[in-house]
């Protein structure tokens, strides 16, 4: 019997205070979702309406559009979009997040599938020594400005490597990785050792084309995490605002009090129109966070079948 | 199982203490010197004052930029000259390859006799090579110098022959020399067979490199905590003629200023972890009340959209608070528009009242739905005959809830708890930083965005330092109390 069967008979007889708490539980948890929901619902709607009709306040739940009459009408534009080809900085900012998020993931998930291979190995000298060594990590960290000078004394300032390579080593997905092969029957190992295969060969014939789950939850995790990143940009890239991260160059369009509409290059094919409207400072800032979110959005379908794994495993330490 | 871990061919006899006394400090001192590459302060490249102090060995042979980034006129002036740079450059790059070739021996030496033999012969070479890397310094040092005095400019290049060069200078000589010995004193036999190594030191080289870039970017940052004893500039040195001891630490307690602003900060940091802790059985009445709904399908959609949040950035979610709550927001327009409202242009982010519970329910919006995943899962989890036998015994549903399903969640909730406890300190800056603006500054400050501004903004290393080291090992000791109580109540340790 299902989970479902079991509830509908036990909920043969339903009090009135039981339809009370079920429409009550309903209507929190309506309103909760509308509430996390709506924000990114009205920042797409002001970015796809009139800019004028955004900057009086008139759009409020529906895209709107001008009609002959000034007045606003149901419609959608996306001449903002295409209008942020001119805003100065955003190209090099998104090169620089969308460079991280493919080789920084890519790279994690490499080291994270190894290293979490080679800590299940046993005969590894002073094996859980260096587990650990990896693991402890998590658990502590010298601070902010300590790991400020470490990353100075590495020459890792102002270089796009201070992106990637420190990243490398992600302890929590190594116990994730660790865990889950430890769950792979260790007779296909064997047998191929018994065949002649060495650690590499196990590893890349055996174990990988295995573990691609939960290397496809790191991975999603860990782009999703590149994606986002801001912190390590606004510490280290001081010097190098062409290494800015979306996030980061984000972050100093919000806080920009000078109108971001200076910024916009001249030229370009967009029409002189539609570059004056686009001189409205919020709807850049509401264009150009659309943009960083429509790809966690894009993804987010995919990522939701790995929740639950993400988790679990995380929950059994080791 | 030790006996069928070792290969059949471990008939070979094992080392003397001849043999292993040379080869262990070889090893040891290889390793030094591979991190050595790393490290400014041993920087034999550094032949003049005026060639930056942060870089290190490895950074001097492949960034011009960051060697020269300090020299200004004296570069444009050519005092030194281009081509001794490059010199210096190349010549850094042939010590690194002497270097690499003897760390290679040292991985080879944890082989069989055969191998250890074979891989003793690599620092016979690569130490020699050090040697050259290091007379080519030498000859860039005397050209600086003589170049220098040419041009009557000694005392602007200040041409130096740094501690790093004595130290590499014996590190080659060591490497060479025990080389030498065990070399020698390793005789390959006639029944020796091919080149081996055990297995377990196969696999840990394999790890090493791992290992390596831990050590790098996890472990080696707590050498910064020497800047926390000395009266540090940033782009100034530290050594004898500015360690003050304990001067900063002393600060934390004697400083009026400092006094106040980590009151203050404290302050804030306990009240914000304080109202986190106190709300952290929200994810659970999530699940919990989730579960009670019996459409499935409206289940996983409010799951769906309530766990976006989670995945956006905090910078993210101030653009969303300014779309929202800014003069020109949903909230004001809506007022005006919907409500028609007069003069509602309030910019509620401005506004420093209540910026903890504001701080608080924005935390909770991004994070509650993710939070609740794990407990929801809980309740999947939870065996159902429970549930059918409660009904039986005539328990109602908040009786089931309160009785079986709570105490179901009690141990993933203790261990968060927990962990939370443990990390009461440590808010993150991301959210207080995007969040923070003159008028909420004073109560908006947790720890770590302290540290930030102290440290990064005002350039004030040793104070944000020893505000960093104190966090940390309050960390430490709290997440062992958190443990320790997880392990005398539960029996079960969380870390």
């Amino acid at each position: 019997m299902s989970k479902k069967d079991i509830a509908a008979t036990m909920h043969i007889k339903r009090s009135a205070g039981d339809w009370i708490f079920d429409i009550a539980v309903i209507i929190l948890f309506s309103v909760f979702t509308f509430i996390c929901i709506f924000p990114f619902y009205y920042l797409l709607i002001n970015t796809i309406s009139d800019n004028d009709l955004v900057t009086s306040g008139k759009v409020n739940f529906i895209p709107l559009l001008k009609n002959a009459a000034g007045d606003g009408v149901f419609g959608v534009q996306i001449n903002n979009y295409l209008a942020l080809r001119n805003v100065q900085d955003l190209g090099s900012s998104v090169l620089v997040t969308v460079a991280r998020t493919i080789i920084g993931t890519a790279l994690m998930v490499i080291t994270s599938a190894w290293a979490g291979y080679l800590v299940t190995k046993q005969k590894m000298w002073k094996r859980s020594f260096w587990y650990r060594f990896l693991v402890i990590t998590m658990y502590f960290n010298a601070g902010l400005v300590p790991w400020y000078m470490n990353m100075l004394m590495m020459g890792l300032t102002d270089n796009f490597l201070a992106y990637i390579i420190p990243g490398m080593v992600a302890p929590y997905n190594i116990i994730l990785v660790k865990t889950y092969i430890e769950s792979i029957p260790a007779s296909l190992e064997e047998s191929a050792i018994i065949d002649g295969a060495g650690t590499t060969k196990v590893w890349l014939k055996i174990i990988l084309p295995l573990s691609v789950p939960i290397l496809a939850t790191i991975a999603i995790f860990g782009a999703v995490g590149n994606w986002n990143s801001f912190q390590d940009s606004l510490l280290l890239m001081n010097n190098s605002p062409e290494l800015y991260t979306l996030q980061h160059r984000l972050y100093i369009y919000l806080n920009s009090s000078s109108n971001l509409g200076a910024m916009m290059s001249q030229g370009g094919t967009v029409s002189e129109q539609a570059a004056a409207s686009m001189l409205n400072q919020r709807v850049i800032q509401y264009t150009v966070s659309m943009v960083s979110i429509i790809p966690i959005l894009l993804v987010y379908p995919f990522m939701q079948r790995f929740f639950v794994k993400g988790i679990m495993l995380g929950a059994v330490k080791g | 199982m030790q006996a069928s871990a070792k290969p059949v061919r471990m008939a070979e006899e094992p080392q003397s203490v001849a043999q292993r006394i040379p080869l262990w400090i070889y090893r040891i001192v290889a390793l030094v010197a591979g991190m050595a590459l790393f490290f400014p302060p041993v920087n034999p490249g550094r032949v003049s004052e005026k060639i930056n102090s942060a870089a290190s060995l490895f950074t001097t042979g492949i960034s011009y930029s960051t060697i020269t980034n300090s020299m200004g006129r004296i570069l444009r002036s050519q005092w030194i000259q281009d081509k001794d740079i490059t010199l210096l450059m190349v010549s850094c790059v042939i010590l690194m390859l002497g270097v690499l070739f003897c760390a290679a021996g040292a991985c080879m030496s944890l082989g069989n006799r055969r191998m250890r033999r074979t891989g003793m012969l690599l620092p016979l070479v690569g130490a020699p090579v050090m040697g050259v890397g290091l007379f080519m310094i030498y000859r860039v040092y005397t050209s600086i110098a003589a170049h220098a005095e040419e041009v009557g400019k000694a005392s602007t290049v200040l041409p130096i022959l740094p501690t790093g060069f004595t130290v590499f200078v014996i590190f080659a000589a060591l490497l060479f020399c025990t080389a030498l010995i065990a070399f020698l004193s390793t005789r390959v036999q006639a029944d020796d067979e091919k080149m081996n190594m055990d297995e377990k030191y196969r696999l840990f080289l394999m790890m090493l490199p791992v290992i390596l870039l831990s050590f790098i970017f996890a472990y080696l940052p707590i050498w910064g905590w020497r800047f926390a004893f000395f009266d540090y500039k940033p782009g100034g040195t530290i050594g004898p003629d500015n360690f003050v001891g304990f001067k900063w630490f002393g600060s934390l307690f004697n400083d009026p200023a400092t006094v106040r602003d980590l009151v203050r900060v404290l302050r804030n940091t306990l009240i914000m972890s304080g109202l986190g802790i106190a709300t952290s059985w929200l994810p659970i009445a999530f699940a919990v009340l989730l579960a009670e709904i019996r459409s499935t399908k409206f289940q996983r959609v409010v799951q769906t959209l309530t766990t976006i949040p989670n995945f956006i950035s905090w910078v993210l979610v101030y653009a969303i608070a300014i779309c929202i709550f800014s003069t020109d927001g949903f909230i004001n327009s809506f007022l005006t528009n919907v409500m028609h409202v007069e003069g509602a242009n309030t910019n509620y982010l401005q506004i420093a009242d209540h910026t903890w519970l504001k701080m608080l329910l924005w935390g909770t919006w991004k994070g509650v739905g993710w939070s609740a995943i794990v407990y929801i899962a809980g309740i999947a989890g939870i065996d159902q005959q429970l549930y059918e036998a409660a009904r039986v015994d005539g328990a109602n549903r908040f009786r089931c809830i309160w009785h079986i399903t709570i105490p179901g969640l009690m141990p993933t909730y203790m261990v968060m708890l927990l962990m939370s406890v443990a990390g009461i300190l440590s808010n993150g800056m991301e959210q207080y930083l995007v969040f923070e603006n003159a008028m909420n500054k004073d109560v908006i400050e947790v720890l770590d965005l302290y540290v930030y501004h102290i440290g990064i903004g005002q350039n004030q290393i040793p104070l944000s330092t020893v505000v960093g080291i104190s966090k940390s090992l309050i960390g430490v000791t709290l997440l062992f109390a958190a443990n320790g109580i997880s392990k005398a109540i539960r029996g079960e340790s969380i870390i």
